[in-house]
């Protein structure tokens, strides 16, 4: 089905995008930088909240309250006397004071700890004063000699653990098919326009489906071997699992950057010129980066927006890798998904036949 | 015996500044061309030139008339027409991070042919830069090269836009030297230009075009006899141009 002269073609433009060494280094470099930061950034456990506590109380109450917190793992505990430590609060760094009483001993039925906060911090306390409730509430059963009514043990269901970055590496590689696509069809038409190349390549006896195979063929195989980059890096480098199959990912890659290729076919057809194509360009491309669940789950946005960020091409393709690398899916499972991509394809596709007029593109 | 015919062939635009009305870019220009000839189209810019060139190449619908290069008919054939002609366009810009070798095999799998790569260059002397890219070549050579890409399917008839604008003399008298060579070898060539020295010394017969409308045609001697005002008293010996040949020399500098 793929003919000598397709074929040719298809090599010549393989050489021509494998040449362009910027361009492959530039379009790695933002989604690799992009990881690297997300992945250390949300690596860490969760900083120690940072606590001064004054002590005016001499009773084993008092210290046996303040041993607690310092073994905590959550705090980092300052003890010290109120002025500096209120200073250091001003300062922002104590995120809270809690200044015990002298009257805090077993005998005072209602010992009063003062906390002092920054109102700045005021949405931490939420967090906090819970926990600070559960270790009074532990000393005074302890030393009441009460036991507890109730327990609670938490048991992790899932098998393994799910970081962010694993939530983040398949929207990543969704925007970067996006990315490479649009700018390897619709930017290249237009650049080959603006040289003439097109009006040169038009009055040989070529056919425009043989053009449009070999670089939607070239440019696919470009695309391949740039996630193939992507997705070692995530795994070597940053410890990204991908539970699903690998052919059942690609086979989804695949059909991604058939879409956005075409969806560049159509501006490149638009566009008459590179500030043109950059601007209708974003048009498509921005929307989609916010809307597409690639950052954090659609679930998560405005119920206003829900419905049209369902129905977008990178939404679908995000959803069904995601589904993929993070659930194990195969391709049966991520049947919705791919059926929206399957209409995605055909609209594309038919817009850009429509659109991709070879006279006019070329003239 | 002409190879190619032009009846009445029409090119409407709508004008600039009001998109309602039309003119005619091309306005039922008539030709024969014949086979083995030089043939030069003059005229200043937006006489239609480079439109009527167009339409015989396909890259234009033809609005009105028809056109015919060795009886086939452009516009019911285009694919076949194009196997014929080779073309060398104006603007002369082509892929990035391709060497001319690459270039010239490109352009002959688009006509699903095999060529020799180094012989074409060799025809146009551009055999040490085999393996340069085409950002790195002259003015000159870029035109070279663009008419050794019009030659990898062998044409019949050989279109060149205004080949020699831009060019030094030496160049440009190299380019000529070409062209000869090629219509010795029997191709027929179409040429347009802006130089009237170019017109008189390379092509066999001329047409003068403005206002979409050839004004006039013929051999540049018969053109000369014909509209010629009579030359002044004393003429003056040689131009500026062997002036400055004489001086620079022939050599070509690329």
């Amino acid at each position: 089905m793929f003919s000598k002269l397709q074929t040719r073609l298809t090599l010549t433009f393989l050489k021509i995008f494998l040449r362009d060494k910027q361009m492959l280094f530039w379009s790695l470099f933002f989604p690799v930088i992009f990881m690297t930061v997300f992945g250390f950034v949300n690596d860490q456990e969760q900083e120690p909240i940072n606590i001064g506590l004054v002590n005016n109380a001499a009773s084993t109450v008092a210290s046996d309250f303040s041993r607690e917190l310092l073994q905590d793992p959550l705090f980092t505990v300052t003890e010290g006397e109120e002025e500096p430590l209120r200073e250091q609060l001003v300062a922002g760094e104590q995120t809270m004071v809690l200044v015990l009483p002298e009257a805090f001993d077993a005998n005072a039925d209602n010992g009063e700890i003062r906390v002092l906060v920054d109102a700045a911090q005021v949405r931490q306390l939420g967090m906090i004063m819970p926990i600070l409730e559960q270790k009074l509430l532990a000393i005074e059963r302890s030393f009441r000699g009460i036991e507890p009514m109730f327990s609670i043990s938490l048991e992790d269901v899932q098998a393994r653990s799910q970081r962010y970055l694993d939530f983040l590496l398949p929207g990543i590689l969704a925007f970067t098919i996006m990315q490479l696509a649009i700018a390897g069809s619709g930017f290249n038409i237009v650049e080959y326009r603006r040289k003439g190349i097109l009006k040169r390549l038009f009055v040989t006896p070529i056919r425009p489906r043989d053009f449009i195979a070999a670089i939607v063929v070239a440019r696919t195989a470009i695309v391949l071997i740039q996630l193939i980059v992507l997705i070692a890096f995530a795994v070597f480098i940053l410890d990204v699992s991908i539970i699903g199959s690998f052919a059942a990912f690609f086979f989804v890659v695949i059909l991604a950057t058939f879409i956005f290729l075409n969806i560049g076919f159509c501006l490149g057809s638009i566009a008459k010129t590179q500030q043109a194509i950059g601007a209708i360009g974003n048009i498509v491309i921005f929307p989609q980066i916010f809307l597409s669940g690639v950052f954090y789950p659609i679930e998560s946005m405005p119920a206003l927006v829900q419905p049209l960020a369902y129905v977008l091409p990178l939404s679908f393709v995000s959803t069904g890798l995601r589904d993929i690398a993070n659930e194990g899916a195969s391709l049966l499972q991520i049947m919705p998904s791919l059926a929206g991509i399957a209409v995605w394809l055909l609209i594309s596709f038919v817009l850009a036949a429509r659109l991709f007029v070879w006279k006019e593109v070329a003239s | 015996m002409p190879i190619i015919r032009l009846d009445n062939l029409s090119k409407r635009y709508p004008l600039p500044d009001n998109k309602k009305a039309s003119f005619l870019a091309v306005d039922s220009v008539s030709l024969e061309i014949d086979a083995g000839e030089i043939f030069g189209i003059l005229g200043p810019n937006g006489a239609g030139k480079t439109t009527t060139l167009e339409m015989l190449e396909g890259l234009n619908d033809i609005d009105g008339g028809s056109a015919s290069i060795d009886g086939i008919d452009v516009q019911k054939n285009p694919f076949a027409v194009k196997k014929l002609i080779g073309v060398q366009l104006q603007a002369n810009e082509y892929f990035d991070n391709l060497s001319l070798v690459e270039l010239l095999t490109l352009f002959g799998a688009l006509y699903e042919r095999e060529i020799d790569a180094l012989a074409l260059l060799d025809k146009v002397n551009l055999r040490e830069k085999a393996s340069a890219k085409p950002d790195n070549l002259s003015g000159g050579q870029k035109q070279r090269f663009s008419i050794a890409c019009a030659l990898v399917n062998e044409p019949k008839v050989l279109f060149l836009d205004e080949p020699t604008t831009g060019l030094d003399p030496q160049a440009k008298r190299n380019l000529w030297d070409l062209v000869r060579e090629l219509n010795g070898a029997g191709m027929t060539i179409v040429l347009t230009t802006h130089n009237m020295e170019e017109a008189e010394v390379l092509c066999q017969r001329i047409a003068i075009m403005d206002h979409g409308r050839i004004i006039a045609q013929g051999t540049p001697a018969e053109l000369i006899q014909t509209h010629a005002p009579e030359p002044p008293a004393a003429p003056l010996h040689g131009n500026l141009e062997d002036v400055f040949l004489a001086l620079t020399g022939h050599g070509l500098r690329d």
